[in-house]
């Protein structure tokens, strides 16, 4: 990631380093305040870091499946005779 | 009065019926999201398949060692994660899994912004649902399952660092670079539709770098 195009100069290229860890929601309290003060007055970090968290919002969204009926009611038959095992 | 060992007795008979019930009630209605996961893992449903019976299996045969209250989705990706590695790990053999190192600084919100105009949002817009799942299929497996992890499933560094059994360094630098890759591989199909410019830094995958199965 790069920062060039953005008006603050070194302090954008230090957010977007910790843009990331930010997004995952593994910053300290104090660091989120410190990027979150930026963000609000940097429109380009802005712009990126919305970007980032659609593509997110896409990965997660295309990629969550319902497992087969099958496969639910065969798991269910075998718990319960794992379970009918267990207790004779 | 009842004797202690006719209550630990008691107790157990009990705990027989009551765990399939528990385990029922609290981690089968994550098999969607284990499903999901195992087909990250094996590409193939019919292996997805396998992986998700034998690991919740193997979870009820040792539900008992997990303590309620604690984080039981993770532990169920941690009981996934393992039975992944027993089941296929052996079979495939596969050489340490490395990324390109240019891979680092890919992104695809700067090659959109290069366009101008709404490109970043076309671009997003543009990715069909086979084309956000076979560019995470394309990873290799420690980076694409890493990413499942954190973006799918959302889970912490620290979770993802017990599921995968790897010091929370390697999950952050799985995550950043596996996250390079999958947008250098989006930003790919977006060009192929004329969405970004001709890269001239597209250089074709090294077959002694990038592992395929």
């Amino acid at each position: 990631m790069n920062g060039d195009h953005c008006v603050e100069g070194g302090r954008c290229a230090e957010v977007l380093e910790r843009l990331e860890a930010f997004l995952d929601g593994e910053l300290a309290a104090d660091e989120v305040g410190d990027l979150e003060s930026h963000l609000a007055e940097c429109y380009p970090c802005t712009d990126r870091a919305t970007f980032e968290e659609q593509l997110r919002a896409i990965v997660a969204r295309e990629c969550v499946e319902h497992a087969p009926e099958a496969l639910v009611t065969r798991i269910r038959d075998h718990l319960a005779d794992a379970s009918d095992e267990a207790s004779t | 009065m009842s004797s202690s060992n006719e209550v630990t007795s008691n107790r157990r008979t009990l705990t027989d019926t009551e765990r399939r019930e528990r385990f029922e009630a609290e981690a089968l209605p994550h098999l969607d999201r284990l499903y999901s996961a195992a087909l990250r893992y094996t590409r193939n449903p019919t292996d997805a398949e396998d992986l998700v019976q034998e690991a919740v299996t193997k979870a009820y045969r040792s539900f008992h060692q997990y303590e309620p209250g604690t984080n039981l989705r993770a532990w169920l990706y941690r009981v996934l994660h393992t039975t992944y590695l027993s089941m296929y790990r052996k079979r495939q053999r596969r050489p340490q899994e490395s990324l390109q190192e240019e891979i680092d600084e890919f992104s695809l919100y700067d090659e959109a912004s290069r366009v101008g105009g709404s490109a970043e949002r076309i671009v997003l817009a543009s990715l069909s649902s086979d084309e956000v799942k076979q560019a995470l299929a394309d990873l290799p497996e420690s980076f694409r399952v890493a990413v499942y992890l954190a973006d799918v499933e959302g889970f912490a560094y620290k979770e993802i660092a017990e599921i995968m059994d790897t010091p929370v360094g390697t999950v952050m630098s799985r995550l950043h670079r596996g996250r390079r890759a999958l947008q250098k591989a989006l930003a790919t199909y977006a060009r192929s539709r004329g969405l970004l410019d001709p890269g001239d830094d597209d250089i074709p995958p090294n077959p002694e770098t990038e592992v395929r199965p």
